[in-house]
């Protein structure tokens, strides 16, 4: 990195605001993935509460509620090793960015697996009515979401692995950080207004 | 000083503009509303306009900068008088115009307590009305000075039903029953327009408004209702009129010379060669056009028959086969 | 100043040496792009097929939307890869160690350069505009045609089909490929430099977002070529005709998620560079006007943009994968399709005008000597056009069938939307009044945008008052207000800018008289092409037909007489363009005296925009004002950053 200010480039910016343009970035992108979500859930209660839906979840249906609880707490849970992961990188600590990080992917992935079984098994599909339309519409938008999450960590553990990241330059953990808990945040309301309302 | 040139120019020129018959026909008392605020709105508009282009003109020719001057304006920043007087007045000025709308509409959207209820059936690219007496027809025939609603249906995708002379329009949304208020105040025939992007025949989705005589409308119903429910060759003769059958096809019996659709008098020939039973045949044609295309012609028959009522459908199959048994 | 040595970009961005033999393949380009579409090409088909098997369908059974998804959503990835708009990211996604920015990416040295992936803003930006007037020429040739149809009443040259597809096309490239990344390109150029920044914050990402632009655009293009006719169900799109209607629609609606995505990168990319590159002293109330437009711009696109992107999938799931979202007889929502794209759309229209009103208080203030007007007022409505304009949305569904307890509300805060771009309007009047007006080309433009939009507005208020708009909603006189404030107001505006900022993109002076002639037969051909609309309109001729009534024809005669005379203007502005690049005098680095940032440097600019971060010190529209500065640069600055210590 020394080598930056032999180098031929413009004149370094005035940073003129305190938080940093990755960071910020990631805020907004956040901003517009909430108003996507947003969307959503407004053909969801178009469908549901506008619409007068009979029965939600229609006559017969029945959706895995505990199982899907179950794998909340999962996804959940990630949410704290990946805070941990950027709290050891802070700290220096190698093995524990490593191991959180590894950690985070695995319950993503266990939950995206969970998922797609899920989908195998609740015995409708998205052109079965509203509901199955906006069932997967909904967890499909979020399944999205964990994989675009998950690709990203994927990346920061990689580069963990490979022995990037300091204590001072952590930038590529602490972003995929912010999008991983976005994500998990927007499980909470889908699940609790998708199962649970 | 411009203000009062705007204002005078604004108010002569909407004056003048007044007496041009820009608004087609006046035909209902809806449109008495809505002209009313067109020309509020208007009276507002074209003031604004000529304030605005004053100044501009104005400006040009005055202040226009020496070829060789190479200075600046004077260095005014604002004026706060000024600004509060063009965030205020606009916005007054706009209330006036939403509050006489709002008004209008309230009174726009009333049926009245006894109006005549009609349904309206839009499907690509056809119109059907249905009155309380179960009498269909293609055109919509209205009693002057009588309050009328229609209440709205799409079957397929959206269409919007719309009458320049009556000012109303209002869109026909699947799976949704929307409603409209007209109240016809001048007899004539005005043209119904399906102003909502629905395919293909959208172009060509229009129909007639004919508003009569209350009287000679009350006599025509009287009239329809007991022919369609006469023995089949009168019922039938009655819905094949109504529904503007003979506009497409020839049919001897009808006297109707249509030239869009295959001849309906050799219906036997054209079953035979879709293989199909006579009476089946029919039916599905009117109800399903689609089913079974004939050759050289187009696929523009529409499908808004499927919803004439089974007896009506009856007696307009009984009506096309029975007279072709009997004329062949 | 031994420094600026260091930054003079030949000394050290030489470009990569050419690959040679097979390495081109793999050299990011044209070429890679070529094998690299085919594979993705591949990686879709198999994709669909493999997850079609999985669900236990058919897997070639219904094969337009499958190949749909390959064509459509991998082969646009694979063209971007094979370009190189990934290759620094899977650099880093893999792990490699980051080597410091070589910077071989910067600066156009020959016009080679504006085709590759290059991650200078202005290099970016002039990418942006040659795309964008390339597509308003393709959308001008439809409304040609539409305009040609139209001539007399009866179907002439195309069928309804076609003509439904024309006028769709027409408009989703004008809105889509046209206006709003014509702004964002403008923007792009203007934007850093006027914030005394290098160049924008994500360039890499600023790339690709220009390079989605073209893919959307040949998308939607392409669409007349497949069975079925191209999208036609107007730019709008509703639901359920654009779910039952031809394949065609797949294009739109793919078309409308790559364009909005570049939409929102680059309105990400604004808001970032604008909060946290500005340069020192320039606070937010030093901010010149354009920036301030841009600034709510990307507020509105980051906000509104996923809601049309949504209503697409939702359109495009009920069509391929046999979802409901649409459909009433399984419980749809027929209205919700239009509450979602109005939701967007509406702020859209905002998003189409803003950013020119930013061009216009530059090129107003400038060209008439004069501070502008009330400059915080100026700021603060279109802050308020921002909020008020998320409350609107239903105005375009007053006779949809939605609630009707709606419409009053939403006539309420429409009609209240005249206040702040009221303060606009006359606070630009009050900055050329007195002052030293100067009328060269962007100045003709600007008036001309001030009166025409002025027309397209109130035409708005006419539609905004519900019972006015139940009687010409969907008629012509709605297509007057389009016209009038797309053309009059947005495209008048990016005339403006262009001419405004020629001599500062190309470092050559455009022929003035030619820029006065495109402006006056613009000007004359569009009011004689669009104020007759609105006659036909009111007297009730619908908007979208083919064919229409035999007392309109003698109006709708004149109108295509009239449209033809105004495509031929746009003759000599493509005239004039590329003449005056390739030929036209050198310009100075300040032909209109300006104070804001862009013109302090030389035309075009250097490289890296600035040798060193100019020191901002007063308001950027200090005209008259004696001795005002709104920033100091290189010696000056030096001093001045002594003085104040
Ligand atoms: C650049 C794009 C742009 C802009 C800026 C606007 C601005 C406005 N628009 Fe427009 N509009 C469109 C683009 C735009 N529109 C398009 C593309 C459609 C059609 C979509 C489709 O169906 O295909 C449409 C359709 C449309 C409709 C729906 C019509 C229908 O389909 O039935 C309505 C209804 O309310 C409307 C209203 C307005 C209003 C009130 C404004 C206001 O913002 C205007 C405000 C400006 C002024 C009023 C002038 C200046 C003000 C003054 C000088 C102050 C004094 C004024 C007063 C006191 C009145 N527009
Ligand atoms: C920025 C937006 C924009 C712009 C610039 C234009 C420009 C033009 N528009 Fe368009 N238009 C829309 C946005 C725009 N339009 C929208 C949103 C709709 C609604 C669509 C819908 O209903 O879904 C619409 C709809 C629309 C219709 C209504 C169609 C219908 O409802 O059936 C018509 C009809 O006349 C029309 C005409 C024109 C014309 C003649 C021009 C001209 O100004 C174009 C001039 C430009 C050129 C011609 C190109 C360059 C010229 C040359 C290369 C020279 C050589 C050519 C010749 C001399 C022939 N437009
Ligand atoms: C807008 C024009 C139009 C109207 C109105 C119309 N038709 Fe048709 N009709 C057609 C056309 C065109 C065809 C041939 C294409 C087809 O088979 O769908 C057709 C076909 C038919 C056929 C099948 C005949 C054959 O030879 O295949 C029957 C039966 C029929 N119409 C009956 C009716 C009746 C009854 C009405 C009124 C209630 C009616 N049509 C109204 C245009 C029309
Ligand atoms: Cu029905 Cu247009
Ligand atoms: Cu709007």
């Amino acid at each position: 990195m020394s080598t930056a200010d032999a180098h031929a480039g413009p004149p370094v910016a005035h940073q003129s605001s305190r938080v940093s343009a990755p960071v910020l970035g990631m805020f907004l992108f956040i901003g517009s993935e909430i108003m996507l979500f947003g969307a959503f859930f407004t053909v969801y209660f178009f469908a549901r509460v506008v619409n007068n839906a009979p029965a939600w979840p229609p006559e017969g249906l029945e959706l895995p509620v505990l199982v899907a609880g179950v794998n909340t707490a999962i996804l959940v849970t990630s949410s704290f090793t990946m805070h941990w992961a950027l709290q050891s990188v802070k700290r220096g600590s190698r093995a524990g960015l490593q191991a959180g990080l590894v950690l985070t992917l695995a319950m993503g992935l266990t939950f995206l697996l969970t998922q797609m079984i899920e989908y195998t098994r609740v015995g409708f599909a998205p052109r079965d009515g509203t509901f199955g339309s906006t069932f997967y519409g909904l967890t499909g938008l979020h399944g999205a979401h964990v994989f675009i999450g998950l690709t990203l960590l994927t990346f920061a553990t990689v580069r963990a692995f490979r022995g990037h990241f300091t204590a001072e330059h952590h930038h590529g953990v602490e972003i995929p950080g912010i999008y991983w808990h976005f994500v998990d945040v927007m499980w909470i309301v889908v699940y609790a207004s998708v199962y649970l309302l | 000083m411009l203000v009062s040139i705007a204002v005078v120019v604004g108010a002569v020129t909407t004056a003048i503009a007044y007496f041009v018959p820009w608004l087609p026909e006046q035909a209902s008392e809806q449109r008495e509303g809505i002209d009313a605020v067109f020309w509020i709105t208007t009276a507002i508009c074209v003031s604004i306009f000529a304030l605005v282009s004053a100044v501009i003109l104005y400006s040009v020719f005055k202040f226009r900068a020496k070829p060789d001057d190479d200075t600046d304006g004077p260095p005014i920043h604002g004026h706060t008088g000024l600004e509060i007087a063009w965030t205020a007045i606009p916005a007054i000025l706009v209330i006036i115009i939403g509050v006489a709308s709002a008004i209008v509409l309230a009174r726009n959207d009333r049926g009245g307590p006894d109006a005549l209820r009609i349904q309206v059936t839009a499907q690509q690219f056809a119109w059907n009305f249905r009155y309380p007496n179960n009498v269909t027809s293609g055109t919509l025939r209205l009693p002057v000075h009588r309050d009328v609603v229609l209440q709205l249906r799409a079957l397929d995708v959206l269409h919007s039903f719309f009458v320049p002379q009556f000012g109303q329009k209002q869109d026909a949304v699947p799976g949704e029953l929307t409603k409209l208020a007209i109240t016809p105040t001048k007899v004539g025939k005005y043209p119904i327009e399906c102003t909502e992007l629905c395919g293909l025949g959208h172009a060509v989705m229009r129909s007639q408004a004919v508003v009569m005589p209350a009287a000679e409308y009350d006599a025509w119903i009287r009239q329809e209702g007991k022919r369609i429910k006469g023995p089949p060759g009168q019922a039938g003769a009655a819905v094949f009129e109504n529904n503007g059958c003979g506009g497409c096809h020839v049919f001897s019996p009808a006297n109707s010379q249509g030239q869009v659709g295959p001849s309906l008098n050799e219906l036997e020939q054209q079953a035979r060669r879709a293989g199909k039973p006579l009476e089946d045949f029919v039916r599905e044609s009117i109800v399903e056009p689609e089913a079974y295309l004939e050759p050289d012609y187009p696929n523009v028959m529409p499908k808004t028959f499927a919803q004439l009522p089974a007896e009506q459908l009856d007696a307009l199959v009984q009506y096309l086969v029975g007279d072709e048994e009997s004329g062949g | 100043m031994s420094t600026t040595e260091h930054h003079h970009p030949e000394v050290h961005a030489a470009p990569r040496p050419p690959a040679t033999g097979l390495r081109r393949l793999l050299a990011p380009g044209f070429l890679r792009a070529i094998w690299m579409m085919a594979l993705f090409f591949g990686i879709g088909l198999a994709l669909v097929l493999g997850i079609r098997a999985i669900a236990g369908w058919h897997p070639l059974w219904h094969w337009p939307p499958v190949l749909a998804v390959a064509f459509l959503t991998t082969m646009p990835l694979g063209f971007l890869a094979g370009i190189g708009a990934f290759d620094y990211w899977t650099h880093y996604a893999l792990g490699r160690p980051t080597r410091p920015e070589d910077h071989s990416g910067h600066g156009a040295r020959s016009w080679r350069d504006y085709f590759r992936v290059n991650t200078d803003h202005k290099v970016i930006g002039v990418q942006y505009l040659v795309t964008t007037v390339f597509f308003f020429v393709a959308g001008g040739l439809l409304a040609m045609f539409v305009r040609a149809e139209l001539a007399r009443p009866g179907t002439q040259f195309f069928d309804p089909q076609t003509y439904n597809g024309l006028f769709s096309v027409h408009a989703s490239l004008m809105i889509f490929l046209f206006i709003i990344p014509a702004f964002a390109g403008l923007a792009n150029y203007v934007v850093p430099l006027m914030l005394g920044a290098p160049d924008m914050a994500f360039p890499r990402l600023n790339a690709l977002s220009y390079w989605l632009l073209p893919i959307a655009g040949i998308m939607m293009l392409s669409s007349f070529l497949i069975p079925g006719g191209a999208f036609a169900a107007g730019w709008t799109g509703y639901a359920p005709l654009s779910v039952v209607g031809s394949d065609g629609n797949i294009f739109f609606q793919m078309a409308v998620q790559w364009a909005g995505a570049s939409s929102i990168m680059t309105a990400l990319n604004f808001l970032v560079t604008i909060i946290t590159m500005r340069a020192p002293g320039m606070t937010f109330w030093r901010m010149p006007l354009l920036v301030w437009a841009n600034f709510t711009t990307s507020l509105l696109v980051v906000i509104a943009t996923p809601f049309i992107a949504a209503s697409q999938f939702f359109a495009l799931f009920d069509r391929v994968l046999g979802t409901d979202f649409f459909r009433p007889e399984s419980g749809g929502y027929v209205l919700g399709y239009q509450h979602i794209f109005w939701f967007y759309s509406h702020p859209a229209v905002y998003i189409m005008m803003l950013p020119g009103f930013g061009i216009v208080s530059e090129v107003i203030s400038v060209m008439s000597r004069k501070p502008i007007f009330g400059y915080r007022l100026m700021a603060l409505s279109l802050m308020a056009i921002l909020f008020l304009g998320f409350s609107v949305w239903a105005h375009h569904m007053f006779v949809s069938g939605m609630a009707p307890w709606l419409r009053v509300p939403m006539m309420i805060t429409t009609l209240l939307i005249a206040v702040p771009t009221g303060i606009k309007v006359f606070s630009w009047l009050a900055t050329i009044w007195e002052g030293k007006l100067n009328f060269s080309t962007p100045m003709l433009w600007a008036l001309g945008f001030l009166s025409m939009f002025v027309i397209g507005g109130l035409s708005g208020i006419y539609l905004g008052a519900v019972p006015i708009d139940i009687h010409t909603s969907d008629t012509y006189f709605v297509v007057a207000h389009i016209h009038y404030v797309l053309f009059g107001g947005s495209l008048f505006t990016i005339f403006a800018g262009i001419y405004y900022w020629f001599p500062k993109m190309t470092g050559r002076m455009y022929d003035e008289r030619l820029g006065k002639l495109h402006f006056w037969l613009t000007f004359v051909g569009f009011n004689a092409t669009f104020f007759p609309m609105h006659l036909i309109g009111v007297q009730g001729m619908p908007r979208r037909v083919v064919d229409y009534a035999p007392e309109f024809a003698n109006w709708n005669f004149f109108i295509s007489v009239a449209s033809f005379g105004l495509g031929a203007s746009t003759i000599v502005f493509l005239y004039n363009m590329i003449n005056s690049w390739a030929r036209g005098p050198r310009a100075t680095g300040n032909p209109w005296r300006a104070l804001t940032l862009e013109w302090q440097v030389s035309s075009p600019p250097p490289t890296f925009n600035f040798d060193e971060i100019p020191q901002v010190v007063g308001n950027p529209y200090e005209y008259g004002v004696p001795g005002a500065r709104h920033a100091v640069l290189g010696e000056e600055r030096v001093e001045e950053l002594e003085r104040v210590r």
